[in-house]
């Protein structure tokens, strides 16, 4: 039996091959965060690469999802959450005062665990974040373009103006990626969006996700090894709120320099 | 199986049958069915009880909106069959002929709207199921016709032939169906041969119509504060309280209210705006709570789905969770009108007077609503005037009726838009 260390608040990140200022879209610096009185993130930092797939992995509970979730704010939702440091996206710190958590989430996507369609139209789906804004270009050609962008087009051209919810789930999933392309983000938050799918819909969820970070700049929460180790370019893993070690993904999964991450990697715990 | 040989005969067949239990726990499963056939009775016999009662019920209101009478006429006194006069107009010529006025005379008076007015205030004219012996004849009821006697269905069911013979000279004797198809177009009268629901009808309507302009507004934004903005401290958990507590205050409490707040201090009078106006208080309680529950019962993800697209939180709320709480909204509406439409208390203590003989024709008008009419039809000193207000019971349950299928039209549209 492996007794799993406690690992120290202050933990140093290990990191390889950091991404480099120039390259970064978002980096996160000294980010802690608060549930009342619960911290579920100590002091993390850490950068994502333009163009990239990172991965967070860790065990249920680690912050992985708080994480991401503050990265567009979502966390805000949450009354009683309090934070410290900053997430810097294009030279902006999104947590400034001045900044809307609604502007945010416009630049920054998410595609949530399970598949959360709206109930209407595959069309009313896409169309939603644009008319939220009072889109005036051509409506019918960004749905096209955005359908077309998460491999749903060719399935649901048909039947644009049936429901979402008649769709499975892996095509309602796609749906989603969609409608979250459809605001035009620079990055697309995606929250173990396979876990509730079958190999089939997950293995074309992740050829969509090595398709379209020619595009955009993916950060993904999962708990399954294997994908991570198939769709990302960088891997963070982290445990109990604290980021242990991150690093190119074949590094990681190959060569990792923390005991903990070896533990976690090779299934001791987690 | 086991097969029975002729030396076990008289052995219970049940032991013989495959099981894998031993008898005793046989026993215990057996007394465990037992158990559940005794609560299943229990259940039960309530449900059939009340079934008996709701038919007894409809029955007895139904038998007495239909009953025979032994009329003397005041007008010419004759019936007509259906072949010799299809319309009412049709009739109304007929009988004045009867009456020995010229054709000049009966064009003149149809022409002539206030004539014809005065005409159908005093008379009714319908389809009585059997006068004098035969089937469905058009009877013209003039407000003197004398009612000498009135028998409920059952009591002359099978005793037509010698009823009719009892009858004096001159006399008329009617099947009359209280609740006829112009009941709800005739105006009031103090006479229960040709009273009518119009006025208590269309004053209903109007409350009706009013108390959803009022209390669905501001039921709902009370709901959407409540459940999406409101901060969680100690004045918004009294508030919750109260609000439950209100639901369950006396109507008659309500009336009080209104007759101090609207129809005195607001000096609306007797009104339809006030009566509207206490309704509404009496049922934004349930259509508050109601709301709350609709508009709770939206899946959080889709909230998230919302804001993750960069919704405001107005747009999320009036483009994600109202159209999927419509429907729990709307149903809580009705159900909470329904109870409104059958409130008698409250609107006597602000006015819904008994007697009123004109429809109502705005907010400010008087009125007189079908409870409050059919409360004092009951009251009445007349007997007959019972038959009426069993009439009036009949078209209370046909509006009820009429806004249950609205709300369920209106729901599997609003389910149909997904």
């Amino acid at each position: 039996m492996v007794v799993i260390q406690a690992l120290p608040k202050d933990h140093e990140t290990v990191r390889t091959a950091t991404v480099e200022m120039e390259e970064a879209v978002v980096s996160i610096e000294n980010f802690s965060l608060w549930y009342d009185l619960f911290q579920a993130l100590h002091n993390v930092s850490i950068a994502f690469a333009r163009n990239q797939v990172t991965a967070l992995i860790g065990a249920s509970g680690c912050g992985k999802s708080t994480l991401l979730r503050s990265v567009n704010r979502m966390n805000d939702l949450v009354p009683s959450v309090r934070v410290e440091g900053t997430v810097m996206y294009e030279h902006v710190n999104l947590y400034d005062p001045a900044i809307d958590p609604v502007e945010v989430r416009r630049r920054i996507g998410m595609v949530f665990q399970k598949p959360n369609p709206f109930p209407k139209s595959i069309y009313e789906n896409v169309a939603f974040g644009p008319r939220l804004n009072g889109y005036r270009g051509d409506l019918d050609a960004l749905v096209e373009r955005s359908l077309r962008g998460a491999a749903l087009w060719d399935e649901v051209k048909d039947i644009l103006h049936q429901s979402g919810l008649a769709l499975s789930g892996g095509q309602q999933q796609r749906l989603c990626i969609a409608r979250a392309m459809a605001t035009e983000p620079d990055v697309i938050l995606m929250d173990e969006p396979t876990s509730a799918l079958d190999p089939i819909a997950t293995n074309r969820i992740e050829e969509l996700i090595n398709k379209i970070k020619e595009d955009y700049t993916v950060i993904i929460v999962t708990h399954n090894m294997q994908q991570a180790g198939r769709v990302s370019d960088r891997t963070a893993f982290m445990h109990l709120g604290v980021l242990v070690e991150e690093g190119p993904t074949d590094q990681i999964f190959t060569n990792p320099i923390h005991l903990m991450t070896e533990r976690y990697i090779t299934g001791h715990f987690g | 199986m086991s097969i029975s040989t002729p030396g076990e005969v008289g052995s219970r067949v049940s032991k013989d049958r495959p099981s894998l239990l031993n008898n005793e726990e046989r026993a215990q499963l057996a007394a465990r069915k037992r158990n559940g056939k005794f609560f299943l009775f229990l259940t039960v016999v309530p449900v059939i009880l009340a079934v008996l009662l709701i038919l007894t019920l409809f029955g007895s209101v139904l038998l007495q909106a239909v009953s025979w009478q032994v009329v003397e006429p005041r007008n010419s006194g004759q019936t007509f069959s259906l072949r010799e006069a299809r319309t009412w107009e049709g009739v109304v010529r007929l009988e004045l002929l009867a009456q020995g006025r010229t054709t000049q005379d009966i064009e003149a008076l149809l022409s002539d709207s206030e004539e014809l007015r005065k005409f159908k205030a005093r008379n009714r004219v319908e389809l009585m199921f059997r006068a004098n012996g035969e089937p469905l004849r058009w009877v013209v009821t003039n407000i003197r016709d004398d009612v000498e006697e009135v028998y409920s269905l059952i009591e002359r069911w099978d005793r037509e032939r010698d009823s009719l013979t009892e009858l004096a000279e001159g006399q008329n004797y009617y099947l009359n169906p209280w609740m006829d198809f112009s009941f709800l177009l005739r105006n009031n009268s103090g006479r229960p041969t040709v009273a009518g629901l119009s006025s208590a009808l269309v004053g209903t309507l109007w409350v009706i119509g009013l108390v959803i302009l009022l209390s669905l507004p501001v039921g709902v934004g009370t709901a959407i504060y409540l459940e999406e903005y409101a901060p969680d401290n100690r004045f918004t958990r009294l508030l919750e309280v109260n609000l439950r507590n209100l639901a369950g205050v006396p109507s008659i409490v309500y009336g009080i209210l209104g007759l101090y707040v609207f129809v005195r201090t607001a000096g609306f009078g007797p009104s339809v705006i006030a009566a509207a106006c206490t309704l509404s208080l009496l049922i934004l309680p349930v259509v508050v709570i109601a709301a709350r529950e609709a508009i709770r019962a939206v899946p959080g993800s889709l909230r998230e789905a919302s804001y993750g697209l960069g919704a405001t939180k107005w747009q999320t709320v009036s483009r994600v969770v109202l159209p999927n709480a419509a429907t729990g909204i709307v149903t809580g509406v009705i159900l909470a009108v329904a109870r409104a439409i059958g409130e008698t208390a409250p609107l006597l203590m602000v006015g819904g007077a008994g007697f009123v003989n004109k429809v109502p024709d705005s907010p400010l008008s008087n009125y007189s609503v079908i409870p409050t009419q059919i409360y004092s039809w009951i009251n009445a000193p007349q007997k007959a005037f019972d038959n009426v207000a069993s009439a009036g019971i009949v078209s209370l349950l046909g509006v009820l009726i009429l806004l249950y299928v609205l709300a369920n039209i209106l729901r599997r549209r609003y389910e149909k838009k997904w």
